[in-house]
C-alpha cells in the first residue's frame, strides 16, 4: 500500500477517536513539557552560572593558607577580588593539617613562575569603627599590593581611580559603602578607618557583588589596622595567570613551588590550597547537571506513563479496527501495510505529543525560571530571567516523542498485523 | 477450460477444546472452471460460508489442498496470498463491509492502491467503476450517507477494481430489497457473461437460478451438484 494512503488510514483512526486520542497524547505532552522545561531550566542555569563566572576573573588563581580534601575542585575560593558571586557554599577549606600563613617570599617565588604575571598577597578583616561625617560603621577591609590593584580587581570604578604603586593613606569605596553605609561620598575627601585618616581615590560601581561592601587599602596600611595581621603574612594570594589554557599546568607548579618553600614532603597534605576559577566552574556546572539529571529521570516517569497510554490506546484501536482489518487483508493488505498504518498511528500520537509537549515545556520553564531561583548547591542561590531552549533538545525531545509513540504502539500494531483475515472479519 | 479453483479432499475442524472438535468441511472435492457461475447453498451452518473463505483464501483447510491457478495454496507466503487476494478475486460481502471513514471513491481505490497503482490512474479507474454502478454523484459520500443498495453497489465496484477473474459473493442480497436484489444479480450475471468466474453463496434458492452450477452442502459435505442448462438470464 502507498505510504500515503497508510499515513490517511492511520490520521482516520486518530481524528474518528478524538476524545481517546487526545488523551493519551496529552499524557505524551505532559512528559515532553516536563523534560523540556527541566532540561532548559537546567542548561539556562548553567549558561548564566558560565556567565557570572565569566564575570570574574577567569584568570586568577586564589592559594589559601589550609588543606582541604576537596581543595582541587575549589574548596576556599573567594569572589571577593572579581567583584561577583559569592559561592558561599565553597568556602571554609581550612580543615586541614598544619596551617601556615602565606608570605612575602612564598609570593615571591610564585612571581617566578613562567605562566605568572603577577601574583599579590591580600589581608581582609572587619573593622569596628569606619567614620565618615560623623556617622561609624562596621566596614570590611582588604589590605593590598596597590600597584597590582587593577589587575586584581575587576569590579570598574564608578568615578576616582584604582590604588597605584605608590599610594599611602588612600583608600578605594565599594560601590554600597558609598551609596548606602554613608552618605555625600566623593573622592578627595577623607574618611577615618580605625583612627587614622585615608583619602578616598576611587569609588566602585555598585555590582551586586562582594566588592560592593569593602573598602580596598595598601596592605601596610591595613596591617596597622585590622586587628591580628601581621607584615608579609597573608590570608590568602591571588595570583594573575598569563594563558588560562594552562590553568591545570599553572596550579600544578604554584602547588609543587609551595610544597618545596614549606619543605613538604611529596607524600604528605599541605598546607594551602590551591584554587582556581575553571575547577569552581566545573564543580558548580557538574552539580546543576546532576540536578538536571535527577529531575530528568523523574520527568521521563510521566513519559513512560504516556507511553503505556499510547500501548492501551492502540490496543484499543487495534480491538475497534479488527473487522477493518479484515477487510483490508480480504483486499489484499499485507501484513507489513497493515504495521505500518498502526505504526503511523502511534508515531503521529507521539509527533503530536511533541509538539505540544515542547510548547508547553517552553512556556513553562520561562515562568518557572522567572518565579524561582536556581541553587548552585551549598546554599549558593543565583535567580534567573530565562531558560534556555537550544535546539539540540527540540530535536532530542521530538526524536524521543515519536520514538516512544513507535515503540508503544509496536506490539498492537504487530499484533494487528498477524491477525488472520477470516477471524478479524469475524469480529464484531 | 482451465481450473480457477480446485479443493481437492478438502476438511476443516475447529478444535473445541474439552468438548473435543468440530468438523465444518468434510472431503470436499469441487473443480471451478473459468466462466463458470457457481452457487453454493445450502441451509444454515452447513458450510458454505466456509468453503467461500477458503476458495477465497482468506482461511486454510486442516486438511486436504486448495490450488488457486493452479498453485497450492498451503505453499504461499502470506504476502504471496494477499497479492493473489488483491488481483484475481474481488469480495461482495453481505454487510457490505466498506470503510466507514472513508468516501465511496476512496473505498473503490483502496485495492487499486493495495497493488501500488499511481494514483490518477486509480482515481480515473475507480471513478469510471462508480458511474458503471450508477454512482456518479455520490463518489464522495461516506457509506453512512449512502442506502443499502448504495453501499453494496460500492462495494461491486471495489470488488471490479483490480479486474479479477474470480468474483466471490458471499449472501450478496441479503440486506438489500426484492428492486435492489435483482439489480445485483443481474450485475453478476453480466460479469460472468463476459468471462468472469462468479462464485454465489446463497441460502436463498431462488437466486441459485443464475447459476450454471448448483452446489448443495449439508453438514460439511457437498450433497449434490446440479448443472442448470439454462440459467437465468438478465431481467
Amino acid at each position: 500500500m502507498k505510504f500515503k494512503r497508510s499515513f490517511k488510514i492511520a490520521l482516520n483512526i486518530i481524528f474518528h477517536s478524538k476524545v481517546r486520542s487526545w488523551l493519551t497524547i496529552l499524557g505524551i505532552v505532559i512528559g515532553i513539557a516536563a523534560i523540556v522545561a527541566i532540561v532548559s531550566i537546567g542548561q539556562g542555569a548553567q549558561q548564566a552560572l558560565a556567565q557570572s563566572l565569566n564575570s570574574l576573573n577567569a584568570n586568577i588563581i586564589t592559594v589559601s593558607p589550609g588543606f582541604s580534601r576537596a581543595a582541587g575542585a575549589g574548596a576556599g575560593f573567594r569572589g571577593g577580588f572579581g567583584g561577583g558571586q559569592d559561592f558561599g557554599g565553597f568556602g571554609n577549606a581550612r580543615s586541614g593539617s598544619s596551617q601556615k600563613n602565606l608570605t612575602a617570599r612564598d609570593v615571591l617565588l610564585l612571581n617566578s613562575i613562567s605562566n605568572v604575571e603577577v601574583a599579590t598577597g591580600y589581608i581582609s578583616g572587619g573593622v569596628d569603627k569606619v567614620t565618615y561625617l560623623g556617622k561609624t560603621a562596621r566596614v570590611n577591609i582588604e589590605g593590598i599590593d596597590p600597584a597590582v590593584m587593577k589587575d586584581i580587581v575587576t569590579t570598574d570604578l564608578s568615578t576616582g581611580r584604582y590604588l597605584v604603586k605608590g599610594d599611602s593613606g588612600s583608600v578605594v569605596i565599594g560601590g554600597r559603602i558609598a551609596n548606602s553605609t554613608f552618605s555625600n561620598i566623593d573622592i578627595n575627601r577623607m574618611i577615618v578607618i580605625g583612627g587614622k585618616n585615608f583619602r578616598i581615590v576611587g569609588i566602585l560601581q555598585q555590582s551586586g557583588g562582594n566588592d560592593d561592601a569593602k573598602i580596598y587599602m595598601p596592605i601596610e596600611s591595613a596591617v596597622t589596622i585590622i586587628d591580628g595581621k601581621v607584615k608579609d603574612n597573608y590570608d590568602s594570594v591571588l595570583v594573575k595567570i598569563k594563558d588560562i589554557t594552562l590553568t591545570d599546568d599553572t596550579v600544578t607548579k604554584i602547588t609543587n613551588t609551595l610544597m618545596a618553600s614549606h619543605t613538604i614532603l611529596a607524600n604528605k597534605n599541605p598546607d594551602f590550597t590551591v584554587t582556581s576559577l575553571k575547577s569552581v566552574q566545573q564543580r558548580v556546572t557538574s552539580t546543576l547537571s546532576s540536578q538536571s539529571l535527577f529531575l530528568s529521570a523523574i520527568a521521563a516517569i510521566s513519559l513512560i506513563v504516556g507511553a503505556i497510554g499510547i500501548m492501551n490506546t492502540m490496543f484499543t484501536s487495534v480491538l475497534e479496527k479488527t473487522r477493518e482489518i479484515g477487510v483490508l487483508k480480504a483486499l489484499g493488505a499485507k501484513n507489513t501495510d497493515i504495521l505500518t498504518i498502526f505504526l503511523l498511528n502511534s508515531g503521529i500520537i507521539g509527533f503530536i505529543g511533541g509538539v505540544f509537549g515542547v510548547l508547553l515545556g517552553v512556556l513553562s520553564s520561562g515562568y518557572v525560571a522567572s518565579i524561582s531561583g536556581v541553587s548552585l548547591g551549598g546554599g549558593g542561590r543565583m535567580g534567573l530571567a530565562t531558560a534556555y531552549v537550544s535546539p539540540q533538545l527540540i530535536i532530542g525531545v521530538f526524536t524521543i516523542s515519536i520514538l516512544v509513540g513507535l515503540i508503544s504502539g509496536a506490539i498492537p500494531a504487530y499484533r494487528a498485523s498477524r491477525l488472520r483475515p477470516i477471524e478479524a472479519l469475524r469480529s464484531e | 477450460m482451465n481450473s480457477v479453483i480446485h479443493l481437492q479432499d478438502v476438511w476443516k475442524r475447529y478444535d473445541m477444546g474439552k468438548a473435543g472438535g468440530l468438523s465444518v468441511l468434510k472431503e470436499v472435492n469441487l473443480d471451478i472452471k473459468q466462466g463458470d457461475f457457481i452457487a453454493i447453498t445450502g441451509p444454515s451452518g452447513s458450510g458454505k460460508s466456509t468453503i467461500m473463505h477458503i476458495i477465497g483464501a482468506l482461511d486454510v483447510p486442516t486438511h486436504g489442498e486448495v490450488f488457486l491457478q493452479g498453485n497450492s495454496v498451503r505453499l504461499m507466503g502470506q504476502n504471496t496470498l494477499a497479492t493473489l487476494r488483491s488481483k484475481t478475486i474481488g469480495f461482495i460481502f453481505q454487510q457490505f463491509n466498506l470503510l466507514p471513514t472513508f468516501s465511496a471513491l476512496e473505498n473503490v481505490m483502496i485495492p487499486l492502491e493495495l497493488i501500488d497503482t499511481p494514483d490518477a490512474e486509480a482515481k480515473e479507474r475507480a471513478e469510471a467503476l462508480l458511474k458503471m454502478m450508477g454512482l456518479g454523484e455520490r463518489l464522495h459520500h461516506k457509506p453512512t450517507e449512502l442506502s443499502g443498495g448504495q453501499q453494496q453497489r460500492v462495494a461491486i465496484a471495489r470488488a471490479l477494481a483490480n479486474n479479477p477473474d474470480v468474483i466471490l459473493a458471499d449472501e450478496p442480497t441479503g440486506n438489500l430489497d426484492s428492486t435492489t436484489g435483482r439489480f445485483v444479480m443481474d450485475f453478476l450475471s453480466r460479469l460472468n457473461e463476459q468471462g468472469k468466474t462468479v462464485i454465489l453463496v446463497t441460502h436463498e434458492l431462488s437466486l441459485v437460478s443464475y447459476a450454471q452450477r448448483v452446489i448443495y452442502i449439508r453438514d460439511g459435505r457437498i450433497e449434490k451438484e446440479i448443472t442448470n442448462k439454462r440459467p437465468k438470464k438478465l431481467s
